[in-house]
C-alpha cells in the first residue's frame, strides 16, 4: 500500500494487522456463491412476480373504480330522484290566530291572521277567512284559501316554491306581490297582481294563465266568464282590501267595469282602434304581453280567421291562441294551435302547441282520450320539455278518469319519480293509496 | 384436431460466451434486463465484494448476507446504470453503501441492547498461530468501537489498499471528509496500538523489521 500524499508513515504493526486480516479471509467458495446466487435470484424473481401483480392489481383497481365512477352518476341521479333530500321547512310566525290540526288557521282576533316567514314573505288573510297551511318547505309553502280573500307578498327568491291553492285554483307565485279571493258560495275566484308574474290554473279553458303586474283575473265559474283587465300597479295593492275592514269577497273594490260575456268580450274599456292589418298584426305580440286579448280577437274578427291563421307567424300564432283560450274560444284556439305545428313544424312552440291541444280537448266533452294522445305525442317528443310535467301530470288524471286508479297508478308512480315536488305530486300520491 | 402453424421465422440465438464479455458489454445487457448478465454479474464481482465485506466485517457470515443483499439490490437498480463501461466501480460503490447501512445497523443494534454484543470473529486461517489469531481478535474489536464511517474509512484504506480519491469517489463524500475521518481514525488506530499491544506491538514492529 503506497502511502498517500500528505499521510505519515504507518506504524510496523498495522501492516501486520493488514496482513493478517488478508491472510484470515479465504475466497469464496463455489458452494458459497451458489447458494448466494440461488437466494439472490430467488428474491428477484419473487419481486418481479410481486411487481406484475401489482400492475394487474392496479390496473383491474383502476378498471373497477372507473367502471364505479360511470355507474355511480345514473345511480345518483335514480338515488336523488327516489329519495329526494330531507329539507329543513322553514321557520314562520303566526300573528293574529294559531294554526291548528289539518294546518287549519284558527283566527283568534277580529284583524285577520297574519304569517311571517324567515325569509321576509308575508301571508295575510283577511277577517273572516278560511284557510290552512297546507306545508312548508325549505324554499317555499304552500296554502290555501278554502272561503275569503287574503294578500301576499313573496320575496324573490331562486328556486322559490310558493303555491296558493284557492278554491279549484292554483296560484303559483314567484316573487311577487298579489291579493287574491275565492267565493265558495258563488264560485267566484280574483286574483289581482301588484309586482311580479304568477300563473293561475284551475278549471278554465286550457292550460296556465300567465299574469304580469297590474293585471286583474276575474274568473266566474258558473257563468264561464274569465276576465282579465289591467288596472295600474298601485291601484291594485291600493284598491286590495284593507285589514280588519270585515270585507267580503265579493266586496273587493275593482276600477274596473265588471267582467262580461266569455267569448271574445273584453271590458268596457277594452276598445280596438282600426288600423291597417299588417300593423294590427305586429301589435299582437304587444297586446299579448299587456293581457290585451280582446284587441287580438277584434282584430282577427275584422281581418277574418282563416286569413290570420294562414298569415300569421309563429309568435302571432300562438298569441292569437293564448288570447281565444283565455276568452273561451276554444274552436279558434285548437285552429291556432294546429295553425302552429303545421306551418312551424319542429319548433318549440310547435311542441308546445301539442300540450296545449292536449288541454283543449281535455275540456271538450268526451275529448280525454284524444287528451290522452296528445299528452303521450308531448312526452315522447319532449320528454324533458317546458310542459313534460304538466303532460304527465294531465296525463295521470285523464288515465284515473277513463281508465280507472289501477292503471293511473303506474303513470303516478312516473310521475313521483320524475318530479317529487311537482304540481301533481299531492294527487299522485292519493291516487297511489287508494286501493 | 387440426395444428395452425405460424409461418414466423424462428432462429436458435445462443447466449454470448460470458468469460469474453467485457465489463461493459456486461453493463449494458444487465441495463437491458439479459438474464445471463444478472448471473455473469454475480459470477464476476460476488467474490470480490465477498471479500471486502469479510475483510471490513471480519466475518464471512456477515459478509455472506451483505453480499446478498448487494447483488439483490444491484439487479433491483440495474436500469439505473448510467454508464455501463463502469460497471466495476457501480458494483464496489454498491457494495459500500450496503456495508455502511451494515455496520450502522450493527451499531444502532449494540445501543438499543441491554447487553454488550459479543464480537464474533471468524478466524478461518488454520495457518495462523495463537498469538496472531489473539492480534486479529483484539484489531476487529477496536474496529468494532469506531464510528462507522471511520470504520470503514479505516478499511478501505488499510485492508483493500484504496487510495483517497478512490474512497471518496465510492463513499460519495468529498476527500478532505475522508482525510479528516481516515486521520481521525488513524489517531484512535495509533492510541490504541501504544496501549493495548504495547509489548506485541514493539515484538510485531521488530518482527516486520527483521523480515522474519
Amino acid at each position: 500500500m503506497e502511502p498517500d500524499r500528505g499521510e505519515r508513515i504507518d506504524p510496523p504493526v498495522l501492516a501486520t494487522l493488514t496482513t493478517l486480516a488478508h491472510q484470515n479471509v479465504r475466497p469464496a467458495t463455489p458452494e458459497q456463491l451458489r447458494r448466494g446466487w440461488s437466494v439472490v435470484s430467488a428474491r428477484f424473481a419473487a419481486r418481479q412476480v410481486r411487481q406484475r401483480s401489482l400492475v394487474r392489481l392496479s390496473v383491474a383497481a383502476t378498471a373497477f373504480a372507473a367502471l364505479v365512477f360511470l355507474a355511480l352518476g345514473p345511480l345518483s341521479r335514480y338515488w336523488s330522484q327516489a329519495h329526494p333530500p330531507v329539507s329543513v321547512a322553514m321557520a314562520y310566525e303566526v300573528h293574529g290566530g294559531t294554526v291548528v290540526d289539518g294546518g287549519y288557521l284558527r283566527e283568534s282576533g277580529s284583524k285577520g291572521v297574519k304569517l311571517i316567514f324567515a325569509e321576509g314573505s308575508e301571508f295575510l288573510l283577511l277577517p273572516g277567512t278560511r284557510g290552512r297551511l297546507g306545508a312548508v318547505y325549505n324554499n317555499g309553502a304552500r296554502i290555501a284559501i278554502e272561503q275569503g280573500a287574503a294578500s301576499f307578498q313573496v320575496t324573490p327568491r331562486a328556486h322559490a316554491n310558493w303555491l296558493v291553492d284557492v278554491g279549484p285554483f292554483l296560484v303559483t307565485v314567484k316573487g311577487t306581490v298579489f291579493t287574491v279571493s275565492w267565493d265558495a258560495a258563488t264560485e267566484r275566484f280574483e286574483l289581482r297582481l301588484q309586482h311580479g308574474q304568477v300563473s293561475v290554473t284551475g278549471p278554465v279553458a286550457g292550460g296556465a294563465i300567465p299574469l304580469r303586474a297590474g293585471q286583474r283575473l276575474v274568473v266566474n265559474l258558473p257563468k264561464e266568464e274569465i276576465t282579465i283587465t289591467e288596472q295600474k300597479p298601485e291601484e291594485a295593492w291600493t284598491s286590495s282590501p284593507p285589514t280588519g275592514t270585515g270585507v267580503t269577497t265579493a266586496d273587493l273594490p275593482t276600477n274596473d267595469q265588471p267582467s262580461r260575456g266569455f267569448a271574445g268580450q273584453g271590458t268596457a274599456e277594452s276598445s280596438v282602434a282600426v288600423m291597417p292589418r299588417t300593423s294590427a298584426k305586429r301589435a299582437w305580440a304587444d297586446a299579448a304581453a299587456a293581457g290585451d286579448w280582446d284587441q287580438i280577437l277584434a282584430d282577427v274578427d275584422r281581418i277574418g280567421a282563416k286569413r290570420s291563421l294562414a298569415e300569421a307567424s309563429s309568435e302571432e300564432l300562438f298569441a292569437l291562441a293564448d288570447a281565444a283560450r283565455y276568452r273561451g274560444r276554444t274552436a279558434l284556439a285548437r285552429d291556432a294551435l294546429l295553425a302552429e305545428r303545421m306551418r312551424y313544424p319542429g319548433t318549440a312552440r310547435a311542441l308546445d302547441a301539442v300540450f296545449l291541444l292536449g288541454r283543449l280537448e281535455e275540456s271538450n266533452l268526451g275529448g280525454i282520450r284524444r287528451a290522452m294522445s296528445r299528452y303521450d305525442e308531448y312526452l315522447t317528443r319532449a320528454p324533458n320539455g317546458t310542459y313534460a310535467s304538466e303532460a304527465l301530470g294531465r296525463k295521470m288524471i285523464a288515465t284515473s278518469r277513463l281508465e280507472g286508479a289501477s292503471l293511473a297508478k303506474p303513470v303516478a308512480e312516473e310521475y313521483l319519480l320524475r318530479f317529487p315536488s311537482g304540481t301533481y305530486a299531492g294527487a299522485a300520491r292519493a291516487l297511489l293509496k287508494t286501493p | 384436431m387440426p395444428i395452425r402453424r405460424f409461418h414466423v421465422p424462428l432462429s436458435l440465438v445462443a447466449d454470448p460466451p460470458t468469460s469474453t464479455v467485457s465489463d461493459t458489454e456486461l453493463g449494458q445487457a444487465l441495463v437491458a434486463g439479459a438474464v445471463w448478465a444478472q448471473a455473469e454479474t454475480w459470477n464476476r464481482f460476488a467474490p470480490i465484494v465477498f471479500g471486502m465485506a469479510a475483510r471490513a466485517l471480519g466475518s464471512e457470515a456477515e459478509a455472506e448476507d451483505v453480499v446478498q443483499e448487494v447483488f439483490y439490490r444491484l439487479l433491483v437498480k440495474a436500469k439505473s446504470l448510467r454508464s455501463p463501461e463502469s460497471l466495476r466501480s457501480f458494483v464496489v460503490s454498491f457494495a459500500i453503501r450496503i456495508l455502511k447501512w451494515e455496520l450502522r445497523k450493527k451499531r444502532t443494534r449494540s445501543w438499543l441492547s441491554f447487553n454488550q454484543p459479543v464480537m464474533l470473529v471468524d478466524i478461518a486461517c488454520e495457518a495462523l498461530d495463537f498469538e496472531s489469531r489473539d492480534l486479529l481478535q483484539k484489531f476487529y474489536a477496536f474496529l468494532a468501537r469506531q464510528a462507522p464511517r471511520e470504520r470503514l474509512v479505516l478499511s478501505l484504506r488499510y485492508l483493500e489498499s484504496m487510495t483517497v480519491e478512490e474512497i471518496a469517489k465510492s463513499m460519495e463524500l468529498s476527500e478532505s471528509t475522508v482525510k479528516r475521518s481516515l486521520e481521525c481514525a488513524r489517531k484512535e488506530l495509533l492510541r490504541w496500538i501504544e496501549t493495548d499491544l504495547g509489548p506485541i506491538g514493539h515484538f510485531e514492529g521488530r518482527r516486520e523489521s527483521n523480515g522474519t
